[in-house]
């Protein structure tokens, strides 16, 4: 199913929680909804789910204006943070619930129900606890109880709010993978709220970025990583050292490098200009030219090394992160306290 | 410490239990079973019996529907609704039953037009149902209130979500779910129903056989200086008393989230508007 909102706006009293969204999801796409908390993701969910309404604005199913439409006619399946599982009833009866409370003419025979229950089980990796209750299972397998039982009505969209916030690290990255694998599986339009840009990024085809409510961009993972559109979105996925630009004699600097030209061709008209890096751009190493700096700190992290730098000319309580893979370090064979050369591979000004 | 709590239960809940039963029996077994026995003790037991057996259900009716409401919605009024289900906790029952005179008895407000119309509320059975439901009121709501809100409304959007509708919902989702807290509330307005006796006295006129209630005909008997039955009727709802108490144990032992609502209704009102 494809989703497209136009001009959709909500208020909760004085709280404007979304503002002119216009967003177009193609079918068979799995979209994140990524922004910081109180950006208006959830509720921007809730409305295309119909569990609240916009206070303007359209919302098109397959091109029709389903604004008016009340959930049940919607087609969604949704999956709530805390995965809403019924407490008393089994995992097979939460699962069978939504075929359950079907019309007389329309519900399948008990036995259909039954082993429709066991494939989505099987899908999901929960075969042997259907008769288990909610209570018995661990946070992971709720989850997974939950989407489920959303599938089992065959949604032509399925709707997650924060399908792994509540999980542990180990348990998210296991889970993550497997929706993505689930969703090549079976196709489903679906749509995930999320806070954390990882997630959005390793599982999501294409990422809405939101901030206060609006759009701030929208795009493929790659595309919103390497190109963000605002400071904002480049801030928000991922680490980045905040360099203010210097003016001398007419001409703007970042570090030794004389950056005019980009500057003057940078979106924003704001008066003062601030360049951002991210960690791994920066090489550090100690060939002539680049920008000198001295080494704070090192950091070993898995497979990573990271490094505090004092660069020269910039204040010393905001030090620049680099981060260099294990093998290159080793290569380089940095110490504390080494003075070594900045390039900056790449970097945006805002 | 323990001990102190220890003898204050005896001194003030054990003790006067004791009292009730052996009272009851002090004549003999036989004539206990005479004063129970007796024609118009079994006219105030079983109007006892009717009263709540109107009188509960319909509250519960009432309690569901305003702590569906109050829990799951947002609407204008809320705070004012919750007010006015507090209320019978708030006023005194004497007053409750001197309220209802007022309105419908033969110098109240509606009672002209009611004696024309053959209808009597005030010293008859409706009067002293009427009573019995302003003040066992507040049980079911405000059982139901805070656990409905603790959680939330999420299992009833996910069943909508699955094409519930808004019956099978309320049936397979949100009744289920407070079913123990509801059942609570329900033997808590039903203790208290059968019990009542300030309200109900101001309404009821006390005639025997006819508008007396349990609590009422104990008290004729006792001014009556008729110890023995006094007792032996006040034994039977020294009995419902102590089957409410199994029952609420065993629903908190198998609900272990109830236990946290106390049972007092000022301590409530006061945690509640909060």
């Amino acid at each position: 199913m494809s989703i497209s909102l136009r001009g959709v706006s909500k208020r909760f009293g004085q709280f404007a929680a979304v503002t002119d969204v216009d967003l177009d999801v193609p079918t068979g796409a799995l979209l994140a909804l990524l922004g910081p908390s109180g950006c208006g993701k959830t509720t921007l969910l809730r409305i295309i789910a119909g569990l609240d309404a916009p206070d303007r604005g359209q919302v098109l199913l397959d091109g029709r204006d389903a604004s008016l439409w009340p959930i049940a006619k919607r087609k969604v399946g949704f999956v709530f943070q805390h995965y809403a599982l019924f407490r008393h009833m089994t995992v097979f009866q939460n699962v069978a619930f939504g075929l359950e409370v079907k019309k007389r003419r329309e519900r399948p025979a008990a036995a259909a129900i039954a082993k429709k229950v066991g494939a989505l089980l099987e899908l999901v990796q929960l075969a042997g606890a259907a008769d288990r209750f909610p209570s018995q299972l661990s946070g992971g397998q709720r989850q997974r109880v939950a989407l489920a039982r959303a599938l089992a009505v065959d949604p032509e969209l399925l709707l997650l709010d924060e399908p792994f916030g509540a999980l542990d690290a180990q348990v998210r990255h296991e889970l993550r993978r497997w929706l993505r694998r689930l969703h090549d599986e079976l196709h489903v339009t679906s749509i995930f709220v999320t806070h954390d840009q990882q997630e959005a990024i390793e599982v999501a085809d294409h990422i809405v970025v939101l901030r206060g409510g609006r759009v701030e961009q929208v795009g493929a993972p790659a595309e919103v990583y390497d190109a963000p559109a605002s400071d904002f979105v480049h801030r928000f996925l991922g680490q980045v050292n905040e360099v203010e630009v210097t003016r001398r004699d007419g001409r703007a600097y970042l570090g030794p490098l004389d950056i005019t030209e980009a500057l003057a061709a940078r979106p924003s008209r704001s008066a003062d200009a601030v360049a951002l890096i991210r960690p791994h751009e920066i090489e550090v190493g100690r060939a002539p030219g680049g920008w000198p700096a001295t080494v704070l700190a090192i950091r070993p992290i898995g497979p990573i090394v990271r490094l505090d730098l004092a660069a020269d000319g910039l204040p010393a309580h905001a030090p620049l992160e680099a981060e260099m893979s294990r093998d290159r370090f080793a290569a380089a064979a940095l110490r504390i306290g080494e003075r070594v050369t900045l390039v900056l591979r790449q970097w945006r000004v805002y | 410490m323990t001990l102190v709590a220890l003898a204050f239960l005896g001194l003030f809940l054990a003790l006067p239990l004791i009292v009730v039963f052996s009272e009851a029996l002090a004549k003999g077994v036989g004539a206990y079973i005479a004063a129970i026995g007796n024609p118009l003790a079994w006219a105030a037991v079983r109007l006892t019996l009717l009263v709540a057996a109107i009188s509960v259900p319909l509250n519960c009716t009432f309690g569901m529907a305003a702590a569906w409401a109050i829990a799951k919605f947002e609407f204008r009024g809320k705070s004012t609704l919750i007010t006015l289900i507090d209320l019978p906790f708030a006023v005194s029952p004497v007053i409750a039953g001197l309220v209802f005179i007022l309105l419908f008895g033969t110098n109240g407000w509606f009672g002209p037009f009611l004696i024309a119309h053959g209808m009597r509320i005030v010293f008859a059975v409706p009067g002293i149902v009427l009573a019995t439901m302003f003040v066992t009121f507040p049980f079911v709501a405000r059982e139901l209130i805070p656990i409905m809100q603790a959680q939330g409304k999420d299992d009833e959007e996910t069943a909508l979500s699955l094409g519930a509708t808004g019956w099978q919902t309320f049936w397979h989702v949100t009744l289920p779910n407070v079913r123990w807290g509801l059942l609570y509330g329900v033997l808590l307005c039903n203790a208290r129903a059968m019990g009542e006796f300030g309200a109900v006295s101001v309404v009821s006129g006390h005639i025997r056989g006819l508008t007396n209630t349990m609590p009422l005909h104990v008290e004729i008997l006792y001014n009556e200086y008729n110890i023995a039955a006094a007792f032996a009727v006040a034994s039977l709802l020294a009995l419902l008393a102590l089957l409410t108490l199994a029952g609420k144990s065993f629903m908190e032992w198998r609900e272990p989230e109830l236990r946290r609502t106390p049972a007092a209704p000022s301590v409530r009102l006061h945690r509640e508007r909060s």
